[in-house]
């Protein structure tokens, strides 16, 4: 399963859009605009978009789902209670310790695990688990991506040098391993840097190492587009004008680059979704009892054979939300810039 | 050179004598009971952790390895508690103490050969033993109680002495004194870490090809993947089993594949419990599946009396009134038995006596929530941060997750922190780590009840890096006087004395017991379950047991 996305790249900022703008014939329409009408045309993106975002609320709805209809919470154990389903009385877990399957009613709708906690409830605290990782990654990476690939194309010489070198360094490494030698690390005995202290169960530790892990990935393509744009007029222009490197990075540079970040944000997502939950089904990611889709999915794996909900259902709402994000962030690829080669690889 | 030859001749009839002895009258006891001998069987397992004598510390490495290096004593291929009997292994006897029990001598039976052909010399021995303290193996603690073991250790020099072990090559005698009596010397002896093995073939660094001498022979094709056992020809040492089947491939498998194998006859036994499957497994395939409590085994939670809030007696004794067995037994796939004995039932007229009642209630009946509850309030330690530690060996995590949640029922707050089982006691025994409470769990090494006590509860178990005294203080806090005055003894003529240690260990609530595991046996439709199925109390199972249809 290849996660990473691909580096090449031709998006060439405002001057495509205008370009695109006049051949068909829509001039007057700014870039932004004709793009989210491009993205309206397309109804499989907009219909995984939709899709995304009602995961989201599902699982922003979680604690009103666990309160008011399951009566539990994500990590209560159940293991000698019983649940009347059908008017009948029935073990969560029975004294053989199979869990109970879905029963379809508000109480283990979806059914229980070993420990005789409520999957439901699991599944959509664990999907606000995964989003949160998925979408905070996707953003930090994007963040310090835009500054190193900035400074690095823009000051080229040394400081390209060592940040380049640097991010060699982190791609060198497979994205898993990398992830699992620094989760395994940092689990035992968090992080702390300086005054700076995270806990080795927090859930910052695996945003953390996920958003470092790809930063590569954004920052050496953004990296490229810089060197091509310093070189344009109008970066000539503003220099002449005794703009400083600040001013121009931020005034020239930064908008057009905006369409490749925005590109960039839901296929990191995807990735960042999937890594947490790949390092959390090896037990380098997020920490027990607290679910995500990947621990579901690890705890769900030793029972395959008889319980085979436990995994299957947090495995479906993955590929799910991954493949809605991915379609989604391909069409807003194409609306952006319809030339663009920026993709995932699979 | 004539000298030579003369004894050569009549080694050579010796060896025929007895092998004429054996095959008239020993016959039927050596090879273990009835069943048909030949054939070949695949078994699945998880591999050993070490295929090293003196480095091997699991369950899945004593069971092949037993069958490879046989101690001068060693254990009866029974099951049952015939199985716990010591009997004459590479030495004539099972020696007598002497020197008010601090003395050991054994003969060697004459004209011995390693599976290399090498000559069995009494000196092999003092090797194998220097090799163990030397190389730290899991089970060096069992030999510090040989003279100057501990100070051979210190020296870290691999040539030095131990002068507590004397030899005679010529005679074929090994004289092992102790620094002071030990009941459990003899049943240390007996397993595979202390067996004899050619002092020029065993460096003294980790080995996978060290020759031994017992039914069987070890090739490794993988050591993460498969190893076959074949039967060593012309093995016969009167009492031990020879074997019946003549060739095992054990492969290595996960567990669910393991147990769809069994089942569909590919492979004819796994040495892994079928967890996943187990219901299906009992009720389906009752013919050639068993559960048995051997070998003997207890699993509870360890509380650092040095650390927050387990320092407390009041928060130790909640614990152990909000244990519930039954959830916990829903967790082990029902191969729980509730006890609050830390000393298991197996034990029974070496120690073992029932608790009842037991002081934190019923293990059968309902934990007492509010009891405990009323217990944490007076401690002022109501909302304490609380990490439990586990591994990540299944069912583990979930054992953890029950504790979690139990300690949070009773007014703490509480995490669990699970990590992998190859680094779990090493971690949790480091004093850095200052673990709060966790799971842990004992299965016997040898039958004696100090092999309970002492590895996990005395003194001794603290000064070792890491510790395995997970309480980090003697428990009870009198142990070691208790366990220096009842070493010497036999555990059948002390039993009275180690029940009272169990119970007071137990009514002080130091640690928190709830159960000993079934072990399982599962086999394909080719094996002769009803002949063969070979549970050890020691081996967990006696591969030269099992026999085909």
């Amino acid at each position: 399963m290849a996660t990473e996305p691909a580096t090449e790249f031709a998006l060439e900022g405002p001057a495509a859009f205008e370009e695109e703008a006049k051949r068909a014939k829509v001039a007057g329409l700014g870039p932004w605009r004709l793009a989210m009408r491009r993205l309206r045309r397309n109804k499989s993106a907009l219909a995984f978009g939709a899709l995304f975002l009602v995961i989201v609320a599902m699982c922003l709805a979680a604690p009103l789902w666990a309160n008011h209809v399951a009566h539990t919470d994500a990590i209560k154990n159940h293991l000698t209670d019983t649940v009347k389903v059908g008017g009948k009385t029935k073990d969560v877990v029975s004294p053989d310790g199979k869990p109970i399957g879905p029963t379809w009613h508000g109480r283990f709708f979806l059914g229980a695990d070993t420990n005789g906690r409520d999957i439901a409830v699991r599944l959509l605290y664990g999907g606000r688990t995964s989003l949160t990782i998925g979408i905070g990654a996707a953003l930090i990476t994007a963040l310090l991506s835009v500054i190193f690939g900035v400074m690095a194309g823009y000051f080229r010489g040394v400081t390209d040098a060592v940040i380049s070198r640097s991010l060699d360094l982190i791609w060198s490494f497979p994205v898993i391993l990398l992830g699992v030698a620094l989760g395994t690390a940092l689990a035992l005995g968090g992080l702390k840097i300086g005054p700076i202290e995270i806990e080795g169960d927090s859930k910052l530790i695996p945003t953390l190492i996920i958003a470092i892990v790809y930063i590569p990935y954004m920052a050496r393509p953004i990296r490229g587009q810089v060197l091509a744009l310093r070189e344009k007029e109008f970066v000539e222009a503003a220099r002449a004008q005794g703009a400083g490197p600040l001013r121009i990075m931020f005034t020239e540079i930064l908008p057009n680059l905006s369409s490749t970040i925005v590109v960039f944000v839901p296929l990191m997502m995807a990735n960042a979704i999937l890594l947490e939950a790949a390092l959390s089904f090896l037990g380098a990611g997020v920490r027990p009892p607290n679910p995500s889709w990947g621990t579901m999915i690890g705890d769900g794996v030793e029972k395959i054979i008889t319980a085979p909900h436990l995994a299957i259902v947090p495995g479906v709402m993955l590929v799910l939300t991954v493949l809605a994000l991915n379609v989604f962030g391909d069409g807003v690829r194409d609306a952006l810039d319809p030339r663009a080669k920026l993709h995932l690889e699979h | 050179m004539s000298k030579l030859g003369l004894r050569g001749v009549l080694l050579a009839l010796g060896v025929l004598a007895m092998a004429v002895a054996a095959a008239c009258g020993g016959g039927s006891s050596s090879s273990g009971g009835g069943g048909k001998s030949g054939g070949s069987i695949k078994i699945g397992s998880v591999l050993p952790d070490e295929y090293d004598p003196v480095m091997f510390q699991t369950v899945q490495a004593n069971e092949p390895l037993q069958l490879v290096y046989k101690g001068l004593v060693t254990y009866k291929d029974a099951e049952g508690t015939e199985g716990n009997k010591l009997i004459p292994g590479l030495a004539t006897e099972v020696p007598k103490p002497t020197n008010g029990g601090k003395t050991y001598t054994f003969t060697l039976r004459k004209g011995l050969k390693y599976s290399d052909g090498e000559p069995v010399k009494a000196s092999d021995y003092e090797n194998t033993i220097k090799r163990l303290l030397f190389l730290g193996g899991p089970f060096s603690s069992f030999a510090t109680s040989i003279k100057g073991a501990t100070e051979y250790q210190d020296a870290k020099k691999q040539d030095g002495d131990i002068s507590g072990i004397t030899a005679d090559d010529a005679k074929g005698t090994i004289t092992v004194n102790l620094t002071a009596p030990d009941s459990q010397y003899l049943y240390a002896a007996g397993l595979a870490n202390q067996a004899p093995t050619p002092a020029k073939k065993s460096p003294f660094k980790k080995s996978n090809s060290i020759p031994g001498i017992g039914p069987y022979t070890i090739s490794i094709q993988n050591p993460s993947r498969q190893y076959t056992l074949t039967k060593t020809s012309g093995f016969n040492i009167p009492g031990i089993s020879k074997g019946k089947v003549d060739k095992m491939t054990v492969v290595k498998e996960s567990v669910p594949k393991m147990t769809q194998d069994v089942i569909d006859g590919k492979l004819d036994f796994m040495t892994e419990d079928p967890t996943d499957q187990l219901a299906e497994v009992k009720s389906k395939y009752k013919d050639r599946f068993r559960e048995d409590p051997n070998p003997p085994n207890t699993y509870w939670f360890f509380m650092n009396h040095t650390t927050p809030p387990f320092d407390k007696a009041e928060v130790r004794q909640a614990v152990n009134y909000a244990l519930d067995s039954k959830a916990l037994q829903r967790v082990f796939n029902g191969r729980l038995q509730p006890t609050c004995n830390f000393l298991p039932a197996l034990y029974a007229g070496m120690g073992y006596k029932k608790i009842d009642p037991c002081p934190w209630g019923d293990p059968n009946g309902k934990p007492d929530i509010a009891k405990a509850k009323q217990l944490v309030e007076k401690s002022g330690d109501k909302g304490m941060k609380v990490t439990v530690w586990a591994n990540n060996k299944d069912p583990r995590p979930a054992i953890a997750d029950y504790y979690r949640d139990m300690l949070n029922q009773i007014g703490f707050k509480a995490s669990t922190k699970i990590i992998d089982q190859q680094v779990y006691f090493g971690t949790v025994g480091t004093k850095k780590t200052k673990a709060q409470t966790g799971f842990t769990d004992w299965f016997q090494d040898f039958p004696h009840p100090n092999d309970f006590f002492e590895p996990n509860l005395s003194s001794a178990a603290l000064s070792s890096s890491p510790v395995f005294n997970f309480e980090y203080a003697p428990t009870p806090p009198d142990i070691d006087a208790t366990l220096k005055k009842l070493k010497p003894q036999k555990p059948q003529d002390a039993s009275d004395q180690w029940a009272a240690l169990d119970k007071k260990l137990i009514d002080n609530g130091d640690i928190a017991v709830y159960g000993s595991e079934l072990s399982t046996s599962f086999f394909s439709e080719r094996m002769d379950f009803q002949n063969c199925s070979g549970v050890h109390p020691v081996y967990k199972n006696d591969f030269a047991l099992f026999c085909l249809k």
